[in-house]
Parts: C-alpha cells; sequence; structure tokens
C-alpha cells in the first residue's frame, strides 16, 4: 500500500475533514453578503456543515459595531435563509462567531488590526489560524486587497506552510477582457499560488449544473449518443425576466456578455460539451472544460454580422405591468449601447462536435425567468412514418437548471386508435417532486468546497483566459459600431427579431421555455 | 401521514390509488426505492417505525412494514396502506402484521408490490444468526441488508453470520452500530492521517455510555467494533484479552470502559484516548453539555495544545439508517472488522 494512504480512511464513506478556520469577507455590507453570503452561512452551521471552531469577519469601510452587524444579518438571514423560519436558539450561539471589522480597502492600519484580531480569534475560537477571505467587492479592489493581505501576513506560502492555509474567493467579473483578467492574475499571482484562488462562478454550486456530469456519464444510456451523429443542434438559454434593478452603474460597465454569458454561459457549455474526465479529480474535469474552451472556432469578421446578435429592451409589459426601457433606468446612459440581451451560433471544432451548432440565448426582461440546455436530437430516417411530407417533431433532451429544476425528454408517440397519427409526448423528471428535501443553496455548497480545499467547482485560470480569448475579439468589434436599432426589443418579449432569424436560416428555430 | 386503511391483499395497489387521488392536489407520489422492514412486535417497534418514517421524509421510498407477533394467542394477517411524507412531496407506506402459520404466506403478498427497477433495501431488525421463515425469502428480494447488531444476541455468531452472506451471495449488508460510530472513525482518521501517525500509537482506551434503555442493552458493541476497527487496520495481533476489558497485543494495549451518561444514546461512545510512542496524549470527548461536539486536546510533556473542536455528524435519531440506505456497496473496513472481532471477542466478552 502506497505511504500517503490513511489506512484509516475508506474510499467514497469517510467523511471530508473540516479543518478550523476563519472566513473574512470583504465588502460585507454589500447586497450579496446579506442576501447570499450570510444565509450561506447560517444554514451550513444550522446544518451542522461548518467546522466548530470557526468565525467570520465582516470587512466593510463603513463604521459599525459588531452588535450592529450581527442585529443587520440576523434581519438578513431571516428572510433570505433556504429553510425557514429561522431557528432562533441556533442564531443565538452562531452570532457569537460574527464580527465587523472597519477598514478601508487600501488602508494598511486596517490590516494589521485584522492580522491582530484573526490572531484573538483563534486563541478565543482556536480556529488554527487557518482562513478564506471572500472577495465580495468590486473588482478593482482585488489587487489591492490581495497585496494588502499578503504584505500583512494573512496569505501563507502555500509550498513552505503545511499546518495552515489561506484561500481566497474572488467574485466575478475575473477580468473585464482578455487584457484586463491577464493584468488581474498576474498581479494576484505575484501574491496567491494557484492552488489558493477559487474563482466563484455560483453557477458551477448548482445542483443541476453539477447533475450533469452524473447525467452524462453515470448514465450508459446517452453517452453514445453525445455526438455530432445523433445531435442536431444545442440550445443554451438563460433567461431572466427581471431587469437590472439597481445595477445600473455595474450593468453600464459590463453588459450581459460579461454579467452572464462570457462565465454561467460557458460553464454550462464546457459541462455539456467536455469528454469524460480520467478521474473526478478537480484537474481532471477542469483540464477537460478547459479543452472544449480552446476548441470553440474563434469568430471571423464575416461571424460578427452573421453569428451573434446584440440587443436591448425598450419599453413593454412583463406580467400585465408596464415596464420601462433599459435606457430609462437608473443609473443608465439615455444613449446606451449597452447589450441586455445576446443570442449567438458557435461551434465546437473537435471530433465530438464537428458541424453541430451550439446556439446561446440570454437576456434581460425576458418573458420568464429560465435557464435551460436542450439537446435537440437528428431526425429519425423517413421511410416509416414521415410519407406524405409529414413531419415529426425532434427528440429534445431538455435539462433545466432553474427553476422547476429537472429534466424532460421529448419523444413521439402513437395516437391511440386505428390511424398512425403520431404525436409528440414529454417524460419529465422534476426534482422537486422526487426528494424531499431543498438542495443546498450554489453559495452553501462552494464556501463548503473552499473550506474543505476542493476547488473543482471554481474556474480555473485557463478557463477564464480561454473565454476572454473567445469573446474579447466580439466586445472590440461592438466597441467600434454603434448599435444604432437600439432598443430592439420590447421588455416581456423573447428578443430582437434578428436573434430569430439567427436561428431560422438554418432551418431551426429557438424552443419555447 | 393519511389515515391508515385496512385492506384485503388483493386491494392494496387500488386502495392506495384511490388514496393518491384524493391527495393529488396537495402531494406528489415519488418513490426512490422499496424500503422492507422486517420487525417483531416489541418495546423496539415504535423507535423502528419512527426511523423509518425518518428515512421516508428525507428519502420518499415505498415502504413495505413487516411486523411479526410471537405472543398473538390467533393467528393472522392484517394488511393496511396509507401515504406518508411531510410538505409536498410523500410516498406510499404498506403494512402487513402477521402472527402464527400466516408468515409463510408474506414473501407472496410482499412480491407483486416491489417497483420494479428501482433498488430494494431490507432492514432486517432481528439477530440474523437465529433461524427465521422470512429471512431466506427476503434476502433474494434485496439487493442491500441493514442489520443491527444491537440486536444480536451473540457478537461472534452475529459477525460470522453477516461474513457467512457476504460470501454465499452479493448483496450489500450494512450494520446500523456501525454507522453509530462513523463520526469517531473520521475524527481518528483525521488525526492519525499518516503511516507514521498510526505506527506510533501505543495505547487506546475507549470509553462508552453504559447507561441502559429498553430498546437498547448491549452496550459494549460499539466499543468493541472501534477497537476491532483499528486493530484490524493497523494489523495488530492480539496476544491477551481479559474479563476486565483490557487487550493486549503484541506492541499495544487497548482498554475498554464505561460510564453514565444520561440522553446519550446508550452503548454510544464518550470518549477515546491515545498515547503514542513519542509521548503525546491524544485525549477526544464528547462534551457533556453538547454531546455531538468532540473536544480534541493534544498534549505532550512539553506543551499542551489549544484545544479544538469537531462535530460528529448524524446525531439525529434516524440519521445513521439515512446514510447506510444512500450507501452504496460493503464496507471493506466493516468486513474486516468483523473478521478482526472473532479474534477480539473469542473468549465472548461482549
Amino acid at each position: 500500500m502506497p505511504n500517503n494512504t490513511n489506512l484509516l480512511e475508506e474510499a467514497g464513506r469517510s467523511t471530508k475533514n473540516l479543518d478550523p478556520c476563519s472566513v473574512v469577507i470583504f465588502g460585507a455590507t454589500g447586497d450579496l453578503t446579506s442576501r447570499k453570503l450570510c444565509p450561506a452561512i447560517y444554514q451550513l452551521g444550522r446544518d451542522g456543515q461548518l467546522p466548530p471552531n470557526f468565525a467570520c469577519v465582516g470587512f466593510a469601510r463603513r463604521e459599525k459595531s459588531n452588535e450592529q452587524f450581527r442585529d443587520e444579518l440576523k434581519k438578513e438571514v431571516g428572510t433570505y435563509s433556504r429553510i425557514q423560519p429561522m431557528d432562533e436558539t441556533y442564531w443565538e450561539n452562531f452570532k457569537e462567531k460574527l464580527f465587523y471589522h472597519r477598514s478601508e480597502f487600501d488602508s494598511d492600519e486596517g490590516y494589521a488590526a485584522l492580522a491582530e484580531r484573526l490572531k484573538q480569534i483563534d486563541s478565543t475560537h482556536a480556529t488554527g489560524g487557518n482562513r478564506i477571505f471572500y472577495l465580495s467587492v468590486q473588482p478593482k479592489y482585488f489587487p489591492i486587497i490581495i497585496e494588502k493581505l499578503a504584505k500583512n501576513g494573512l496569505i501563507y506560502d502555500a509550498h513552505h506552510t503545511t499546518d495552515r492555509w489561506s484561500r481566497v474567493i474572488i467574485e466575478k467579473p475575473f477580468g473585464h477582457d482578455l487584457k484586463s483578467a491577464n493584468e488581474l492574475q498576474n498581479s494576484i499571482s505575484e501574491h496567491l499560488d494557484e492552488s489558493q484562488i477559487y474563482r466563484i462562478d455560483h453557477y458551477l454550486g448548482k445542483e443541476t449544473v453539477q447533475n450533469i456530469l452524473v447525467f452524462r456519464f453515470g448514465n450508459s444510456i446517452f453517452e453514445p449518443l453525445w455526438n455530432y451523429k445523433s445531435i442536431d443542434h444545442v440550445q443554451i438559454t438563460v433567461a431572466e425576466e427581471i431587469g437590472i434593478g439597481t445595477r445600473g452603474h455595474f450593468f453600464e460597465e459590463e453588459g450581459l456578455l460579461r454579467d452572464i454569458v462570457q462565465n454561467h454561459m460557458m460553464q454550462l457549455l464546457s459541462m455539456v460539451a467536455m469528454e469524460p474526465p480520467v478521474s473526478l479529480s478537480t484537474r481532471g474535469i477542469r483540464d477537460e472544460k478547459v479543452k472544449v474552451l480552446r476548441a470553440i472556432r474563434p469568430f471571423t469578421e464575416d461571424d460578427f454580422d452573421h453569428s451573434i446578435v446584440r440587443g436591448q429592451y425598450g419599453t413593454g409589459f412583463i406580467n400585465g405591468k408596464d415596464v420601462l426601457g433599459y435606457r430609462e433606468e437608473k443609473d443608465v446612459n439615455p444613449d446606451s449601447n449597452i447589450e441586455t440581451f445576446l443570442a449567438m451560433r458557435l461551434y465546437i471544432d473537435n471530433w465530438r462536435w464537428a458541424g453541430v451548432p451550439f446556439y446561446l440565448r440570454g437576456g434581460k426582461r425576458l418573458p420568464k425567468r429560465g435557464t435551460e440546455i436542450a439537446i435537440v436530437f437528428k431526425d429519425a430516417p423517413g421511410v416509416l412514418f414521415k410519407q406524405n411530407g409529414k413531419v415529426n417533431e425532434p427528440n429534445v433532451l431538455a435539462l433545466r437548471i432553474q427553476p422547476d429544476e429537472g429534466i424532460s425528454m421529448k419523444i413521439n408517440c402513437k395516437i391511440p386508435g386505428a390511424s398512425n397519427q403520431i404525436h409528440p409526448v414529454k417524460m419529465d423528471f422534476r426534482y422537486g417532486s422526487y426528494f424531499g428535501e431543498s438542495p443546498p443553496e450554489a453559495y452553501e455548497r462552494l464556501i463548503w468546497d473552499c473550506i474543505v480545499g476542493d476547488s473543482t467547482l471554481f474556474a480555473r485560470v485557463d478557463e477564464v483566459e480561454n473565454s476572454w480569448k473567445f469573446f474579447t475579439p466580439i466586445l472590440e468589434h461592438w466597441a467600434t459600431l454603434a448599435a444604432k436599432d437600439f432598443p430592439n426589443y420590447s421588455a416581456g418579449s423573447w428578443g430582437p427579431k434578428s436573434a430569430d432569424e439567427l436561428i431560422e436560416k438554418d432551418n431551426r428555430s429557438w424552443r419555447i421555455l | 401521514m393519511s389515515v391508515q386503511q385496512i385492506v384485503d391483499p388483493e386491494k392494496i395497489e387500488s386502495e392506495l390509488l384511490r388514496i393518491w387521488e384524493e391527495l393529488s392536489k396537495e402531494k406528489n407520489r415519488a418513490c426512490l426505492f422499496n424500503l422492507i422492514v422486517y420487525n417483531h412486535l416489541s418495546n423496539r417497534t415504535d423507535y423502528i417505525r419512527d426511523i423509518v418514517q425518518k428515512v421516508s421524509e428525507k428519502y420518499p421510498c415505498r415502504v413495505l412494514f413487516i411486523s411479526t407477533d410471537g405472543e398473538a394467542t390467533h393467528p393472522y394477517l392484517k394488511t393496511a396502506v396509507s401515504v406518508v411524507g411531510q410538505g409536498t412531496v410523500a410516498c406510499d407506506y404498506i403494512d402487513i402484521g402477521v402472527s402464527g402459520d400466516d408468515i409463510k404466506k408474506v414473501p407472496y403478498i410482499l412480491t407483486p408490490h416491489i417497483i420494479p427497477d428501482l433498488p430494494v433495501c431490507l432492514l432486517w431488525t432481528g439477530d440474523p444468526a437465529k433461524e427465521h421463515p422470512l429471512f431466506d425469502p427476503l434476502i433474494k428480494m434485496a439487493d442491500r441488508v441493514i442489520f443491527d447488531s444491537e440486536e444480536a444476541d451473540n457478537l461472534l455468531d452475529y459477525s460470522k453470520k453477516i461474513l457467512q452472506i457476504r460470501k454465499e451471495t452479493n448483496i450489500d449488508v450494512a450494520d446500523l452500530n456501525w454507522a453509530r460510530m462513523e463520526g469517531w472513525r473520521d475524527i481518528l482518521a483525521s488525526i492519525f492521517h499518516s503511516q507514521e501517525k498510526l505506527e506510533q500509537i501505543q495505547t487506546i482506551k475507549i470509553t462508552h455510555n453504559a447507561k441502559e434503555t429498553p430498546f437498547f442493552c448491549h452496550l459494549r458493541v460499539q466499543s468493541f467494533y472501534l477497537l476491532s476497527w483499528i486493530s484490524s487496520r493497523l494489523n495488530w495481533t492480539l496476544k491477551k484479552a481479559t474479563k476486565e476489558l483490557e487487550f493486549t497485543f503484541e506492541k499495544q494495549k487497548g482498554e475498554i470502559h464505561s460510564a453514565e451518561w444520561e440522553k446519550l444514546g446508550p452503548g454510544t461512545i464518550i470518549a477515546v484516548d491515545i498515547t503514542t510512542d513519542d509521548k503525546h496524549t491524544y485525549e477526544c470527548a464528547r462534551i457533556p453539555s453538547q454531546y455531538h461536539y468532540v473536544s480534541i486536546q493534544i498534549s505532550s510533556e512539553e506543551q499542551c495544545q489549544l484545544p479544538y473542536q469537531y462535530l460528529l455528524g448524524r446525531t439525529a435519531k434516524g440519521q445513521s439508517l439515512v446514510q447506510e440506505i444512500i450507501n452504496k456497496g460493503t464496507s471493506s473496513h466493516y468486513l474486516q472488522m468483523l473478521e478482526k472481532l472473532n479474534e477480539l471477542d473469542r473468549d465472548k466478552l461482549c
């Protein structure tokens, strides 16, 4: 038996060891912290998934006491935690592990005081010197925060410190384009080893996204069909009913491509298109995802005109109510050229996907919320049931990521009776109808993974880089052309007419969600 | 739970359909697997029903609950159906109560109600080492059988029987007592994570809760399991065992002690203290005010580290069964542990 095997551990059965640790959240007074991060940490604790020796420190610029911070979080957790009502008894115990630290993000004194405070917490809460720094702040602050953490001895040398660890979770967006992503990477890698960087994309924490791998590689019936021989095309849709809300400033800088497509949709694409990994190890899975991104055919000048459509919503109706157009939203330039919709066709140039188009569609203020991957199969040979011009519906396998998580399969069936009429029917699996418990929130899973040191569900640097490599030329092309037809779709519709034309010219159509 | 409807065996499915039609607006009918439960009516029956309900709430399944009654004055065979589950997801519950000669009819009643293409899990709450007319027929239906060595009159006979089942069939086996001490196994695996550290272990002292309840009386089993597991994994050779539960191995020593803690499950391990060649002491003990936390204190002659805590998972009632149902395969550590148990307990100390 190899020396590195733990004789007391049984593969697939032993539970991962949770080291004691402290989590420091930068941007502790922000929306993400109150709506997602703190409810997720509370829920982990409530479910017994946090190490007993644990503390959480909120780091932000506003003046606040520990008590104020705890009271505010209690309200937010009460509103946003997954299981309602919140457990008051547990909260009384949990709140003692929450602290607030006020500082500017660039203040040396603030970081020195943080280091001192964490030492105290180590001694009072036995957190063992292990640290997670969660950067829930604007991307421009990433380099300075990491630099200051390193300067104040809060980042350990991953190669020489074995009894303690430090990890940094970085929220999206990781860069604004290829150049800025590389600059950011160069800047943070001066202080952090890749093994210490956890680039979060909360889509990967969703149970349904993780299930893509189980569905594909844990069942023998689908994988033989999962290629150009059987699949006609793939559609990936990320539709949001909501507009930009209070994120006008952010959206004016980012747009839909950077907000959703470059990260979430590329993660879905790589999960659905990847080859079977050699193992379920972090490296095994990430290697295969990167291969997909590298194989995406770069856009040509012609593709800029014919393979991608951008849109921006105008006024319209959602759920019977009038809603504003994008340019009328708060903090938005009335002449804005920012896209709130995108539809595109791309190809993955490898053996498996030769000639199979992938249609991606995402947008704000669409008729309903829904994220779905649809595998549309080729037609059956026409000799038997397609005579006299009859056309049958293609088989479709739909993986619903949210909401109503599940999988459905459209197949053709004979309508009972004497004639040979064929009608499509749907076989439907719904998570909510099968399992008695609600699944954990994506952030619960990802924070837990970071505590145990598993970065499989986080984006590796070359994933980010290859995604930007594909999208940066598109962004550069758009930057040279004003979107003269904006706004080009009404809120509450499925996007601009040109998006329909993009797919219809291939004799296909968008799925109705 | 819907009201239990007593029905003839032939009307089990139709009655369930009727109930579901009534509930169709409130509940979704779900089933991930078949769960057959064999139970001999006793003071443990309520406990068994309780943990089965916990399972079906977490993982909806078709429960086929068989209760035999050895003390009934008149033979009987009764079947009843109901629907169980909180929230919107619920599942079927089929009860079969039987005594006397009708017991031999049970497999015939059961078979048509196994949902095809779904795994069949059998929870056998009797002592497998004892002859029982339902044992072989039910085992043959199952993909996975879960026992509870708490029910065993003799631990050696029990372990021999389990090993025999594994040898003669492909059925996966599990044991709730093994599952109950899983948290302790994880703790020791995380503390002694290197071969070097494991080789330094010199003594191990295990303390369990000796507070009996009407449902649990075999209080030493988990301690024996833990000692047997460690000695099997580390290939220790037993030289001598005494009635005071002191075990002398070739180079190491083991001791089993007891204490009485209120409210903590009977037989549950309270503490494990380990010393090593390099004069280190590892004291791992449950915290009296929070039973599911274990405080770990590592010290030597030179230094005493700050104690830290470890959360023992699955402490709630029924959670061991929930976990064992979802686990796949048979634990190789468990089988090795049972083999070693034959050596450790050759004098029938447990």
